[in-house]
């Protein structure tokens, strides 16, 4: 009889990379249809562009480098999604393209592939996308399934505010922004498969509103405006670039929280989200390296 | 009554059961095989010395290989019948063991020592611990370490409590769990006669609460009887593990490179309470224990098996196989070994064989880290698992040091969690196999 022999432990938890990955799709499909559902079918048209570039050029970056193809983890779809949502539904069919190639192989793939990026692929090409094309991709347009939208500002930008619709997501914004409501049971998607931890968006969230209340802003409609939700959900719990222990989650949160209210108040730009997270991505190694769980045994009793 | 708990940790098979389910509630059944091969190195320790030849008859209980100085055991025939052969073979050890192997002649002749006592208030404690290791009893939870050496407190130290490990965490085993149901009242003695060798005064019995009818049976049992306690657990792995069932149920640590008994504790398993029990009072040696046979077995059972039976007549006991197995596992699967055949024998130690499906026995390989952070949140000791293993990979003993690899326990739940299938946990081992043999080799 052949048995087979290997070290122990004998069995495995069910959830994979892949099922994972899987989980993070699924709960951003409904800020996806959220998007489609006040921007029009155009705004599908964007995700499933940032999508494909970013699939085939991880595809094609490990075919070439003779690479273990792995667009099977499906990471490079979460990382395609999460770009596509981060575009205004304006933006030319080559925005998305840019992005996703520049997400997925240089800072992706160039830096070793899944896990050892040191920034948000999907986040750090948003930053370059905004710094390059700072026009398309800020020209958002009120929602309403027609082309021919009236572009205008963003709340933070002087759009007038009205929490209901803010929180229901029939604003101007970006695609995957918009729709608080869509990001809210996303995170308690997964919340509830354990595939994220309370600590990140929630710190992270209730930094930004304790430094917020202190300079005197109207808290809700800060919450709810730009992309504070869906970063502190969908962008800064992103396992490779944040903190590994509780403690330095706590940290990584509160320092984002933080930073976003205070480019809000003081900087140049009327957003700061996608800069707070980039900014605090580069220092984890740091935290990391700082907070460490006490070990059995040592220490004081 | 309070219930405690430990830090990280998992629930294998992501059920507070594990894999129990199929023998949690079968009766103990006896069973004796046609041979037996007793490995004269069935403990940690100096390996025994054999006192028989082949064509020799054997009683049961007979003394087949002597004990070697204080750290050693001594070891019985566990069938009565004629010895077939002593010689080296391989069997679960890195190297060759000399094995005594007995044809069964099924007449169980005994050969019995003369019990201290009928009761444990009427035993000579002094006597206790050299009956101990007369009996060849080591620890029966799976690291057989010989349990008078264990009771012997070094100078210096004073011990203040036992505790009874009935946490019983692995997955599929129920031995322990049937012991503490069917036989509460040796569990008992056995724990009473230990602390009346080192003249203790508290008694601890901790059980994860996924065994209701155990502990409901254990407090039964000690009603009445002063100083002693039964503490029930959160269910959670690995909470049986020494260190941590220690944290559970003081809530204190044991100190880095230390014992338990550095804090004042000894931890017995409950299959060797009764091997005491049954020395100190019957005169029986440790020739039989529980173990769990299960998984793909047509009739999972928990059998009292004869120490030296093969896994394959255990399973033959149990139906046969159910289907073509892919792994036997001696103990459960978080940190059980597989065996490479079906011929090797039942041990001291061996409290369950696992059969596993092909299904089961698949591989996975290794992929990225993603830095998913759950090997650190499961860690029972705090460990970063996921950098210490690319130090250990890249072969860095002394910076695997540094980073406390020698606390690892063990215990698997980091690979277990690992979403990227890391072997995370054989890395470790490995590891603090090598600086353990570095060590052994500087002196």
């Amino acid at each position: 009889m052949e048995l087979h022999v290997s070290n122990a432990p004998q069995i495995y938890a069910k959830d994979s990379t892949r099922t994972l990955m899987y989980d993070v799709i699924l709960a951003l499909l409904l800020p996806s249809f959220a998007g489609i559902w006040f921007f029009g079918l155009r705004a599908a048209l964007v995700l499933v562009i940032a999508i494909a570039a970013a699939v085939l050029s991880e595809y094609g970056y490990q075919k070439i480098l003779h690479k273990p193809v792995t667009i099977n983890d499906l990471s490079a779809v979460v990382t395609g999604l999460l770009l596509g949502l981060n575009l205004p539904v304006s933006a030319p069919w080559w925005l998305p393209v840019i992005g996703s190639v520049f997400a997925i192989v240089l800072i992706k793939q160039l830096f070793g592939g899944l896990g050892d990026n040191f920034l948000n692929p999907a986040l750090s090409a948003r930053a370059v996308l905004l710094a390059s094309w700072p026009t398309l991709m800020t020209n958002f347009t009120r929602p309403g399934p027609s082309l021919d939208a009236v572009s205008s500002a963003t709340v933070l930008s002087g759009y007038p505010s009205i929490p209901l619709q803010m929180f229901i997501g029939n604003i101007p914004g970006t695609i995957g922004e918009v729709s608080k409501a869509a990001i809210l049971l996303g995170f308690l998607y997964l919340l509830l498969r354990g595939v994220i931890s309370w600590r990140i968006p929630v710190v992270f969230v209730g930094a930004y509103a304790l430094l917020a209340l202190m300079l005197g802003n109207d808290v809700l409609t800060g919450v709810l405006s730009g992309g504070l939700l869906f970063g502190a959900v969908f962008m800064a719990p992103d396992y490779t670039t944040s903190p590994m222990t509780a403690k330095g989650q706590y940290i990584f949160a509160a320092a984002c929280g933080l930073i976003v209210a205070l480019i809000r108040n003081f900087g140049a730009y009327p957003e700061g989200v996608t800069y707070a997270i980039l900014l605090l991505n580069i220092v984890t190694p740091l935290i990391d390296r700082s907070v460490k769980n006490k070990v059995y045994g040592k220490g004081k009793q | 009554m309070p219930q405690y708990s430990i830090r990280g940790g998992v629930h294998p098979l992501d059920d507070l059961h594990s894999g129990k389910k199929a023998t949690n509630g079968s009766p103990i059944q006896a069973f004796i095989p046609e041979t037996v091969q007793i490995p004269m190195s069935l403990f940690l320790g100096k390996p025994s010395v054999p006192c028989v030849k082949a064509g020799d008859h054997v009683d049961l209980g007979q003394v087949i290989g002597e004990a070697d100085g204080f750290m050693s055991l001594p070891t019985h025939a566990s069938v009565s019948g004629e010895v077939l052969s002593v010689e080296p073979q391989m069997l679960m050890a890195a190297a060759p063991v000399v094995t005594v192997t007995i044809k069964n002649d099924f007449k169980d002749t005994w050969v019995r020592r003369k019990p201290l006592g009928q009761s444990v208030d009427g035993v000579d404690p002094a006597a206790i611990i050299p009956a101990i290791q007369a009996a060849g009893i080591c620890g029966a939870g799976g690291a057989t370490f010989p349990t008078h050496v264990k009771l012997t407190i070094p100078e210096g130290k004073t011990c203040d409590s036992i505790i009874v490990n009935g946490a019983e965490c692995e997955t599929h085993v129920t031995a322990d769990h049937r012991t503490m149901v069917e036989q509460p009242a040796r569990v008992v003695e056995g724990l009473r006669l230990a602390m009346r060798a080192l003249g203790v005064q508290h008694g601890i019995i901790g059980i994860e609460d996924n065994k209701k009818d155990a502990i409901a049976a254990m407090q039964e049992a000690i009603r009445g009887q002063e100083g002693l306690h039964v503490m029930p657990l959160f269910t959670k792995y690995p909470q049986g593990g020494e260190k941590q069932l220690i944290y559970a149920i003081t809530g204190y640590e044991v100190p880095s490179k230390g014992l338990p008994i550095d804090i004042g504790v000894v931890v017995l398993n409950v299959g060797t309470t009764v091997a005491i029990a049954e020395a100190v009072l019957e005169g029986t040696p440790f020739i039989s224990r529980v173990t769990t046979v299960t998984g793909c077995v047509q009739t999972p059972k928990n059998l009292r098996v004869r120490i030296g039976a093969s896994i394959a007549e255990a399973i033959a006991a149990c139906g046969g196989y159910g289907e073509q197995p892919g792994k036997v596992i001696m103990g459960g699967c978080m940190t059980g070994f597989c065996v490479p055949h079906d011929g090797m024998p039942i041990m001291k130690g061996n409290n369950a064989i696992v059969a596993l499906t092909q299904k089961e026995s698949k591989a996975y390989e290794e992929t990225n880290c993603i830095r998913c952070g759950r090997c650190v949140q499961v860690c029972p000791v705090g460990l970063n698992p996921y950098k210490l293993k690319y130090i250990c990979d890249r072969g860095d003993l002394k910076a695997a040091e540094e980073n406390d690899v020698m606390e690892c326990v063990v215990c698997g739940c980091c690979s277990y969690i690992c979403p990227a299938r890391r072997q995370l946990t054989s890395s470790f081992k490995i590891t603090k196999d090598a600086i353990m043999l570095e060590a052994r080799r500087a002196k």
